[in-house]
Order: structure tokens, then sequence, then C-alpha cells
């Protein structure tokens, strides 16, 4: 018997996200975590387990939260500018781009997580994949700001 | 130290050396489906590690054996803080074991791996 649960679960996550979305998984200690949701060491490994399973509830937190926000900016897009629509909101899907570089390759899950946020976008561009893949392309672009030459 | 494999459903274990003695205990075996997952921890040692129960704690030194914390039963077997991995469990004896192996990066790996197998 431990003591009982005396957190915000989902303030939790959404603090961890943050954290992950800026720092990754290798880059985010256990102390980050502990120091930046406030939550003791002991309740955090009981309620998710380890390090990884707070980070995929965090996955989850950011792609049901940012990514469908900006998915349902490009969806009510006017014609022709729903690329543009997801580079303004292009913040929002940070988390998603170092998951999809940093651990995706590496673990099954996140690689599954980052999926189902690819076909959130799919569906959101009319199921046109390539502009999926171009609005992603241009926000790692726009990462070195490199933009395309006009 | 301790070294850890995984043997059929099983993550099994061993307490190397002299820290069977420290520890009171030479080997555990845990059904992998009790096992929530695994974190390389390099400062949990320098928290609170509860009332020992059973065991050696010599500060700065050893922590090895049965701690009992905020209601909850910790496994430990750690002499370098560095090494120290965090092993969840959920069902069992102890709720958590907080032990020293040589690698701890890729023994969590190996553990969340082969719980998802």
């Amino acid at each position: 018997m431990g003591r009982p649960r005396t957190f915000d679960e989902g303030q939790a996550v959404a603090a961890a996200a943050e954290l992950f979305a800026g720092r990754s998984f290798d880059g985010t200690s256990v102390d980050d975590l502990v120091t930046c949701t406030g939550v003791h060491r002991g309740s955090l490994y009981k309620t998710f387990g380890s390090k990884r399973g707070l980070y995929l509830s965090a996955l989850r937190h950011h792609i049901d939260g940012d990514v469908t926000r900006v998915a349902g900016e490009i969806s009510a897009a006017p014609p022709g500018q729903a690329v543009e629509r997801a580079l303004a909101g292009g913040a929002g899907l940070g988390f998603l781009l170092l998951a999809a570089t940093e651990r995706a390759a590496a673990d099954d899950e996140v690689a599954a997580e980052v999926s189902r946020a690819l076909d959130v976008l799919d569906q959101a561009f009319q199921k046109d994949e390539q502009a999926t893949a171009l609005a992603l392309g241009l926000l790692i672009r726009s990462r070195a700001d490199r933009p395309l030459t006009p | 130290m301790a070294t850890i494999d995984i043997i059929a459903d099983d993550l099994v274990v061993n307490v190397e050396g002299l820290d069977k003695l420290w520890a009171l205990k030479s080997s555990l075996t845990i059904p992998l489906a009790n096992v929530r997952g695994a974190t390389p921890d390099p400062s949990i040692a320098h928290e609170w590690k509860g009332v020992r129960t059973a065991g050696t704690y010599v500060p700065g030194v050893i922590v090895a054996g049965s701690f009992r914390n905020e209601g909850e039963r910790v496994f430990w077997d750690v002499k370098n803080p560095a090494k120290a991995l965090v092993i969840e469990l959920a069902d069992e004896r102890y709720a958590r074991l907080v032990i020293e192996v040589d690698d701890p990066r890729a023994t969590a790996e190996l553990i969340e791996n082969a719980k998802r197998n």
C-alpha cells in the first residue's frame, strides 16, 4: 500500500510533454521530470512505470492536443492555404518531429503513435500525404532557417 | 552490482559477489508481466531511502537490502549511484528494485523491449 496519489496526472503529463519537446527523450533526466512536474520521484514511477512510460503518455497528450488542434486549423484553411496554416501552427508539432526522428526507429510504440499523428495530419490535408510531407519538411527546414527558395 | 537476464517470461536479477551478503539476497525472479518499466536514474541514490528492514546501509558507500518508504518495500543494491537502474514492479513483494548494473541504459532497453514482445 503506497501513499494515495495527490497530484494531477494530466498536469504532470502536460509539463512532461513540454520538457520532452524541448530536450528530447535522452536529454531529459528523471531529476528534470521531478523538478518540472513537481511530482515526487516515487509517485512518478508508481504512476507511469518508467521514464519511457511517461514519455509515451506525454506523446499521446501532444498528439491528442497540439497535433489535433493544428489538424483542425489545416482542415479549416481556405483552398490552397492548408500548408501555410500548418506552418503557422508548426510550433505545435515540435514534439512530434522530435519523436519521429529520435525515438520512432528504436521504439515501435513510439512509431505507432507517430504514425497515428501522421494519419491525423493526412486526414486534415484531405488524404494528400504529399502535403503532410511538404509541411513537415518545411518545418524541419525552418528550424535551420532555410526556407525553400521561391 | 547485479546482472539482469530475461529467461523465458521472467526477469532474473542476480546479485553478484559480496553484495549477496550485504543485501541478504542472491537472486530475484519476477514474471515480466509484473514488470512495469525500467529507467536509468543516477540521482535516486541521493534521495531518502526510508527505513532499512534488512541488509546494509553505509551512506555514501553502499545501499543493499530491503527498505520501507511511504508504505512501499524497495530492494536496493547500489554502490555507484551513476549506474543505478530503477525497475518498477506490480503485485510483487517489492514495489521497486533499485540496482546497480554495468550498463543502465542498455539494461533498461533490454527490459522495456522484453516487456513489449
